[in-house]
């Protein structure tokens, strides 16, 4: 016999009994099939449950709960060098200014000297005549190129400019990466507040598990809140020589 | 306005401080102090005079639009331009800051002539 009301109906019909006769078989089988109902989603409830039990001594959800804070400490590691390496090259930009500013500045006050030079030499000085006398072909064209050359540093000095500009502009990667990071931080913070919540809910005190951290971890990301790192090559070193190393 | 107007820089990131702090030197601007968040701003903007503030949307403590209201609400503040610069590229966020009194609005990443272009603009549109 099926579930549905049209099967029943159907099926008492065929065998002949009275309205009242198929209220009442209606509405038993009606009433067994609630309380089957019953026991299923009871049955549900207890699978569900045993489930979050068992969810509770699976490693792999509570290695999830405790990875988080790596991961997010990860993202931090990651957020600090990179806006580490930032400031390194606008340092790096900020040097590179001053000594191009400092070559600009030279070159200018040479450039006047060296024309009263390229005058002297061409024959155009107080002394004409002289002038040949005292400039090889060779010496006057070194001057006139050396003049050119520095005549040109200023606009070598802009290009250089610019470019150092671009390179300081290509460093906001650091802000934008970072906000995103600090969202993804929030968002793993959350994820780990409910998951511990799950895992309370789920495990009884005596069976929530133990787990090995003694393992290779790569670059440490958060030494300040450990006792058992180096934090530098200083820290190495310090260390062996207390082994007598 | 004075000719050589004193900015205030409001970033969380050290790194887009000092570009827009450099980015401001190269248009002509030297005259600038840096702060990390919307508190120190405030205090400094009530504690010392400014002409203009370049700021960030999206800071710990106090965010730029309550930056941005707090001193549009302030009878002393009320009147310094605020550009705001940031990576927050939603419409309500943009008309938000028009509606709270920004002068100007740069999304991240920008160009140095973008930022000249807003700056200038705004100290112009102060001095007519």
């Amino acid at each position: 016999m099926g579930h549905s009301d049209g099967f029943i109906i159907q099926d008492v019909s065929v065998a002949g009994s009275t309205d009242v006769n198929i209220l009442q078989r209606v509405q038993a089988t009606a009433g067994a099939e609630q309380e089957d109902l019953y026991q299923r989603i009871g049955h549900l409830t207890r699978t569900l449950h045993d489930a979050m039990r068992e969810l509770g001594y699976q490693e792999s959800l509570a290695d999830a709960r405790d990875n988080l804070p790596d991961a997010r400490d990860r993202l931090a590691y990651i957020a600090r060098l990179t806006g580490d390496a930032a400031e390194k090259v606008l340092n790096s930009v900020d040097h590179a200014r001053s000594v191009q500013s400092d070559i600009t500045a030279r070159a200018q006050a040479l450039r006047g000297r060296w024309a009263a030079v390229a005058t002297y030499t061409s024959g155009s000085a107080a002394a004409p005549g002289a002038a040949a006398e005292r400039a090889t072909p060779a010496g006057a064209a070194l001057v006139d190129e050396t003049c050119a050359f520095l005549a040109s540093l200023d606009s070598q000095a802009e290009l250089t400019n610019t470019i150092l500009t671009d390179i300081m502009m290509a460093q906001d990667f650091h802000d934008l990466t970072g906000q995103v990071i600090r969202k993804v931080v929030a968002l793993a913070t959350d994820l780990e507040e409910q998951l511990v919540k799950l895992l309370i809910d789920a495990t009884p005190q005596e069976h929530r598990p133990r787990f090995d951290a003694a393992k290779l971890e790569g670059p440490v990301v958060n030494p300040e809140n450990r006792s058992d790192v180096v934090t530098d090559q200083a820290g190495v070193d310090d260390l062996l020589a207390s082994l007598g190393f | 306005m004075s000719s050589d107007p004193r900015f205030l820089i409001v970033d969380d990131f050290s790194t887009m401080r000092r570009i827009v702090r450099n980015l401001l030197k190269e248009i002509g601007f030297s005259n600038a102090e840096e702060a990390e968040d919307g508190v120190v701003a405030l205090n400094l903007l009530r504690s010392s005079k400014f002409d203009f503030v370049v700021s960030d949307i999206n800071m710990p403590n106090m965010d730029g639009f309550a930056l941005l209201k707090s001193a549009k609400a302030d009878e002393n503040l009320k009147s310094i331009p605020f550009l705001m610069v940031t990576a927050e590229a939603k419409k309500e966020d943009i008309v938000n800051a028009a509606q709270s009194g920004a002068s100007g609005y740069i999304v991240k990443p920008f160009t140095k002539a973008t930022l000249e272009e807003k700056v200038q603009n705004i100290l112009a549109k102060q001095a007519a």
